[in-house]
C-alpha cells in the first residue's frame, strides 16, 4: 500500500506539468498608448456610490477596474486616485454632509419594520465630517482619476470651481484659481476616458424639476467640445460614453405612481372629497378627473404646470399618469401615514411630470448628439450608454451567473444610492468600456469577470 | 498428466476456499473503496466513466467483442457464459488524475480545476453452473464526476464543487447456446448521489450546498458470438438508469434579511439520467499472437434534457429548470492485443470521444471536450490461476470555446486525465 502511494506522488509531481495550457488570449495595446491613462468626470468616474465618496467605493469604481487592466497592456505606475480617509466617506444628502448609506432595517410609521437604506452612522458629526471632506490631499498628486462628484460639463473648465465644490478643492493645489481640466495634464496622458453631462440633467431630475435648472444645449455643446478638445490635443485617444436617459435609474423607477393602496370604504369617502374637485373642473370645460377605487390608485400630485382659470389656481393638482415618475427621495411615512398622494398633493419636488420628462429626454438627446458627433470628429471610442442602460431597464443583463437590472436593491447594478454604480454594476461598465476600447483601438485589453467584484451587501 | 490435473484442481479447491476467505476481507476493502469513492472526473463523455475492467482498459476500453472473464458481466454479460474456467474473480481500481482549465472570453483570466483523485473500482465474481449456464455478480461505477473548482473563482455562482456517483448492483446470468452464441443479462440496482455547492450573490458568504441519495432500477443485455475461430462480434445494450434523488439535503447561507424569504434548510429533489449505452464490436485474432478490435459505442446522452430542482419550502422561488440538451454520443475504439509469451499479454488503444453538450449550454458543472485517448495495457500471469492487470489511460479534453447561456458565462477549456490502472483475476 505505501509503495502505491509513493507511486501516486511520483506520479502527480510529473503530472502538474502536465496541467493543460491556454494561451487564447493575448493581451495588446494594439494602436493606443495606455502608458498614462486619466478619467475625467463626474461622481461615477469618481467612484461616488451609496450616496458618498468613500475609499472602497473610489476602489471599486469603473476607471479603477478599467486601469487595473490597463496595467495589462502597459499601463506605467499608479492609477492615483484622491482617497478619501475611510469607509464611511462623506456625501451631501440635501446638502448636508452625511456617511454612506448601507442596506439595514428601517421601521415605517406602522411599525413595519423592512430592508431600505440607513446611514452607516447616523450619529456623525457633521462638522467632522465638513471637515473630512475639506481636508487636503493636493500634496499626494497629481492624480490619475479626476473625477469630481456634482460636476457638470461647463465646471470643468471654470477657474476656482474648487470652492463651490470641496470633492475638487480637496485635490486642487490652488482651490481659488485651478481649473479642472487642467489637472489632466498634470499626469502626461496618453489615454483618457471623459463621462460627464449627466449632472447637466441629473440634478433638474433628482429635484423632481422644482430645483437646479437643465443645462442649455447650446453651453453644454460649447463646453463639452472645448473639454473634447483640450483631452484630445493632450492625450491623442481616448474613450467617451454617452449619457443614459436618467429617467432609467432606480431612483425614479421604484416608487410606482400608484402607490396609494385603498380599501373600498376609504375609496368611497375619497371621491365623496373630490365631487367638488371634479364638479368644478367639469364646469370649467376642463378634462380633469379624480377618481378613487379599491386598490392602486394613482396619487394626487401637485402641478405647477396645469393650465387653469386664474379663479382656479388653487386646484392645481391632479392624479398621476402612468408615465410619470415619483422619485425614491419622497418620505413614503407621508404617503403610508399622513394622507399625501390621497388628501394632501404630492409636492412638486418629488414628481417627474410628463413635461418635465420630455423636457431630460429632450436636453439629453441633444447633449447625446453633441458627444457623439465629438467622438466621430476626434474618431475617439465611443460607448453606447443609452443603449446598455435601456436593456438593463427592460429585460436586464447576464454576465458570470450574475444578473443585472436596474432594480433597486436586488438588481445588483445600482447601489444603495439608485443612483451611482455597485461593485459588480461597475465591473459591468468597466467592460463595455474595455469593449468599446478594444473594438476603436484594434487593442485587446482583458475584459474582467463581474462575479470577482463583491455583490450588494444585504443585512 | 491427468493425475496432475487433479491434483491440480485440489490445489485450487483449496485455493478457492483460501480465496473465498480473502474474497470476505475483500467485501472489507470494498466498503473502504466504498467510503473513500469520490466519484470520478470527466475524461469520457458527459460524466460516464468506463473503467470496469483493467484488461478492457488497456485494449482501447473495449469489451464488447471480448470474452476477458468476470469483467465481461459490464462489457457483454453475453461473453461470461464462454469463460474456459470454473470460478472467475476480479477486482480492481483506477486511480484519476483529471485537470481542466478554463480562459475566460475575452480576458486573460484562467482558473484551474483542484480534482480529488477519484478511485472508480470494480470487483466481479461469477461460476459456472454448467456448460450452458454461467451466474456472477458485480459491482462497478459506470458514472461519476467530481469537479472542483476554487471557491472563489469567476463561475462560483453555477458551480464550485460537484460530485455526480453511482454504483452498480449486477446479478448475472449468461447463457451459451450452441458453443457460438452466448446470451447474457444482468439486472442493475444502482445506488448513489450527488452533492453539490455554489456561492450565491447575496453577499460574501451566501451560498447553497446539496446533498442526496438516489437508487434506481436498469438492466445490461449482451450477445456474445463466435462467428469463426478468429472473429467475434458482440452487441451489448445498458439501459438508461432515472437516477432520483429525493428528500436530498439543502442548505442555503443567506444574509439574515433573506432568511425569512430563504429558508436555511430545506428538502430538494432532482432527477439526473445515466444514459443507455449501445456497443458493437468486432474482434479478430489476426495470428496467434495478436488480436485487434473495432468498437463503436453509441451513448444516448439526448436523455438529459433538463437537470430540475424542486424544493420542498419556497419552491415558487427556488426551483429551477435548468436546459442541458445533451446530444448523443459515439465513441469509435480500436484496441489491439499482443501474446508476448503465453503469460503476459501486452494491449494498446486509442479511441476518440465526442462530447454530448450543447455548446450554447456547456456549464463548468461538467466539462465534457471532445476527447483523444490512448490506453495502454498489460497482463501478467505470475501464476496459473492469478494474473496482474495494469492499465494505463491518457486523454486530452480539445481546446473548445463555450458558452452557458443562461448565465452568461463563456471561455475556452482544455482539459486532460492521467488514469493508471491496477487489478487482479483469479480463476480456476
Amino acid at each position: 500500500m505505501k509503495t502505491r502511494y509513493i507511486y501516486y506522488v511520483v506520479l502527480i509531481a510529473v503530472l502538474t506539468s502536465c496541467k493543460p495550457q491556454i494561451t487564447e488570449f493575448e493581451p495588446s495595446s494594439g494602436e493606443a498608448d495606455f502608458s498614462s491613462y486619466v478619467a475625467v468626470g463626474n461622481s461615477l468616474t469618481a467612484g461616488y456610490a451609496d450616496g458618498a465618496l468613500y475609499k472602497s467605493g473610489q476602489e471599486f469604481g469603473w476607471t479603477n477596474i478599467i486601469a487595473q487592466q490597463l496595467k495589462i497592456v502597459g499601463m506605467q505606475g499608479e492609477f492615483k486616485i484622491p482617497y478619501m480617509p475611510d469607509d464611511l466617506g462623506v456625501g451631501f444628502a440635501g446638502g448636508v454632509p452625511a456617511t454612506k448609506l448601507v442596506f439595514g432595517y428601517t421601521t415605517d410609521c406602522n411599525g413595519l419594520v423592512s430592508m431600505g437604506p440607513v446611514l452607516a452612522d447616523s450619529n456623525a458629526n457633521t462638522t467632522e465630517l465638513m471637515a473630512k471632506v475639506l481636508k487636503s490631499v493636493a500634496d499626494k498628486g497629481p492624480y490619475n482619476n479626476i473625477g469630481v462628484p456634482g460636476i457638470k460639463v461647463s465646471h470643468l473648465l471654470m477657474p476656482g470651481y474648487g470652492v463651490f465644490n470641496p470633492y475638487y478643492g480637496r485635490f486642487a493645489d490652488n482651490t481659488l484659481t485651478d481649473v479642472l481640466i487642467d489637472e489632466a495634464d498634470k499626469v502626461n496622458p496618453t489615454f483618457f476616458s471623459l463621462w460627464v453631462g449627466n449632472n447637466d440633467v441629473l440634478g433638474y431630475s433628482l429635484s423632481g424639476g422644482a430645483g437646479d435648472t437643465i443645462t442649455s444645449p447650446a453651453l453644454f455643446e460649447l463646453a463639452y467640445n472645448e473639454v473634447i478638445s483640450h483631452l484630445t490635443t493632450l492625450a491623442g485617444k481616448g474613450v467617451v460614453a454617452n449619457i443614459p436617459y436618467v429617467t432609467e435609474i432606480p431612483f425614479f423607477t421604484t416608487v410606482p405612481y400608484n402607490a396609494v393602496n385603498l380599501s373600498a370604504d376609504q375609496a368611497v369617502t375619497l371621491n365623496q372629497a373630490y365631487e367638488l374637485y371634479n364638479q368644478t373642473m367639469e364646469a370649467a370645460g376642463l378634462s380633469y378627473y379624480i377618481k378613487w377605487s379599491k386598490g392602486d390608485n394613482p396619487m394626487v400630485i401637485w402641478d405647477k404646470e396645469m393650465i387653469l382659470p386664474e379663479v382656479l389656481s388653487q386646484f392645481k393638482f391632479r392624479q398621476m399618469k402612468e408615465d410619470e415618475l415619483v422619485t425614491l427621495a419622497i418620505p413614503r411615512d407621508s404617503i403610508k401615514c399622513a394622507k399625501w398622494g390621497t388628501v394632501k398633493p404630492i409636492p412638486d419636488r418629488y414628481i417627474l411630470t410628463r413635461s418635465e420628462i420630455a423636457k431630460v429626454y429632450d436636453a439629453t438627446n441633444a447633449y447625446n448628439a453633441t458627444i457623439k458627433s465629438a467622438a466621430d470628429q476626434y474618431d475617439l471610442a465611443f460607448v453606447d450608454m443609452v443603449t446598455y442602460m435601456e436593456i438593463l431597464r427592460s429585460e436586464g443583463m447576464v454576465s458570470d451567473g450574475v444578473m443585472f437590472s436596474t432594480t433597486y436593491g436586488t438588481g445588483n447594478t445600482f447601489s444603495a444610492d439608485a443612483v451611482h454604480f455597485a461593485p459588480q454594476g461597475n465591473a459591468l461598465v468597466a467592460n463595455m468600456f474595455i469593449r468599446a476600447i478594444n473594438e476603436k483601438y484594434g487593442s485587446k485589453i482583458p475584459q474582467v469577470a463581474v462575479s470577482e467584484y463583491p455583490g450588494l451587501a444585504l443585512p | 498428466m491427468e493425475s496432475w490435473l487433479k491434483l491440480l484442481s485440489n490445489i485450487c479447491n483449496l485455493r478457492v476456499q483460501k480465496i473465498l476467505k480473502v474474497s470476505c476481507m475483500r467485501k472489507k476493502l470494498l466498503l473502504i473503496l466504498v467510503s473513500v469513492f469520490i466519484g470520478v472526473n470527466l475524461f469520457a463523455g458527459g460524466y460516464q466513466v468506463r473503467l470496469q475492467g483493467n484488461k478492457q482498459t488497456g485494449f482501447g476500453l473495449i469489451g464488447t467483442p471480448l470474452n476477458m472473464g468476470a469483467s465481461s458481466m459490464f462489457y457483454n454479460p453475453g461473453a461470461l457464459s464462454f469463460s474456459e474456467n470454473r470460478f472467475n474473480f476480479e477486482l480492481g481500481a483506477g486511480g484519476i488524475m483529471s485537470f481542466v482549465t478554463f480562459e475566460k472570453e475575452g480576458s486573460n483570466y484562467q482558473a484551474e480545476t483542484n480534482n480529488p483523485l477519484s478511485t472508480p473500482f470494480y470487483f466481479y465474481g461469477s461460476g459456472k453452473i454448467n456448460n450452458l449456464v454461467s451466474v456472477g455478480v458485480a459491482v462497478y461505477t459506470p458514472y461519476g464526476s467530481t469537479l472542483k473548482w476554487d471557491s472563489d473563482w469567476a463561475g462560483r455562482f453555477i458551480i464550485q464543487e460537484i460530485s455526480l456517483k453511482a454504483i452498480y448492483f449486477q446479478p448475472t446470468i449468461s447463457f451459451n447456446i450452441s458453443n457460438v452464441m452466448g446470451i447474457g443479462i444482468g439486472f442493475v440496482y444502482s445506488t448513489g448521489g450527488v452533492a453539490l455547492d455554489k456561492a450565491l450573490n447575496y453577499g460574501e458568504h451566501s451560498s447553497v450546498s446539496l446533498d442526496g441519495k438516489s437508487g434506481g432500477f436498469g438492466f445490461n443485455l449482451g450477445v456474445y458470438f463466435k462467428a469463426t475461430d478468429q472473429l467475434r462480434l458482440g452487441v451489448n445494450y445498458r439501459s438508461l438508469i432515472m437516477m432520483k434523488v429525493t428528500d436530498g439535503d439543502a442548505v442555503f447561507t443567506v444574509p439574515e434579511s433573506l432568511s425569512g424569504t430563504i429558508p436555511k434548510e430545506n428538502k430538494f429533489s432532482a432527477e439526473l439520467p445515466l444514459p443507455a449505452n449501445l456497443d458493437i464490436g468486432i474482434s479478430y485474432q489476426a495470428t496467434d499472437k495478436l488480436q485487434v478490435a473495432f468498437e463503436l459505442d453509441w451513448v444516448m446522452w439526448s436523455a438529459y434534457k433538463e437537470l430540475t430542482f424542486e424544493f420542498e419550502e419556497k419552491g415558487e422561488l427556488l426551483n429551477s429548470t435548468n436546459t442541458r440538451d445533451y446530444e448523443d454520443s459515439f465513441i469509435p475504439r480500436l484496441g489491439v492485443e499482443y501474446r508476448l509469451f503465453e503469460n503476459l499479454h501486452l494491449r494498446a488503444g486509442a479511441y476518440y470521444d465526442t462530447s454530448p453538450v450543447n455548446d450554447n449550454y456547456f456549464s463548468p458543472e461538467t466539462v465534457s471536450l471532445n476527447t483523444i485517448a490512448y490506453t495502454l495495457g498489460l497482463s501478467w500471469q505470475p501464476l496459473p490461476f492469478m494474473s496482474i492487470d495494469l492499465s494505463y489511460l491518457q486523454t486530452f479534453g480539445l481546446k473548445s470555446t463555450m458558452n452557458y447561456e443562461p448565465d452568461n458565462f463563456s471561455g475556452t477549456y482544455k482539459s486532460a486525465a492521467y488514469i493508471p490502472g491496477l487489478g487482479f483475476t483469479f480463476k480456476f
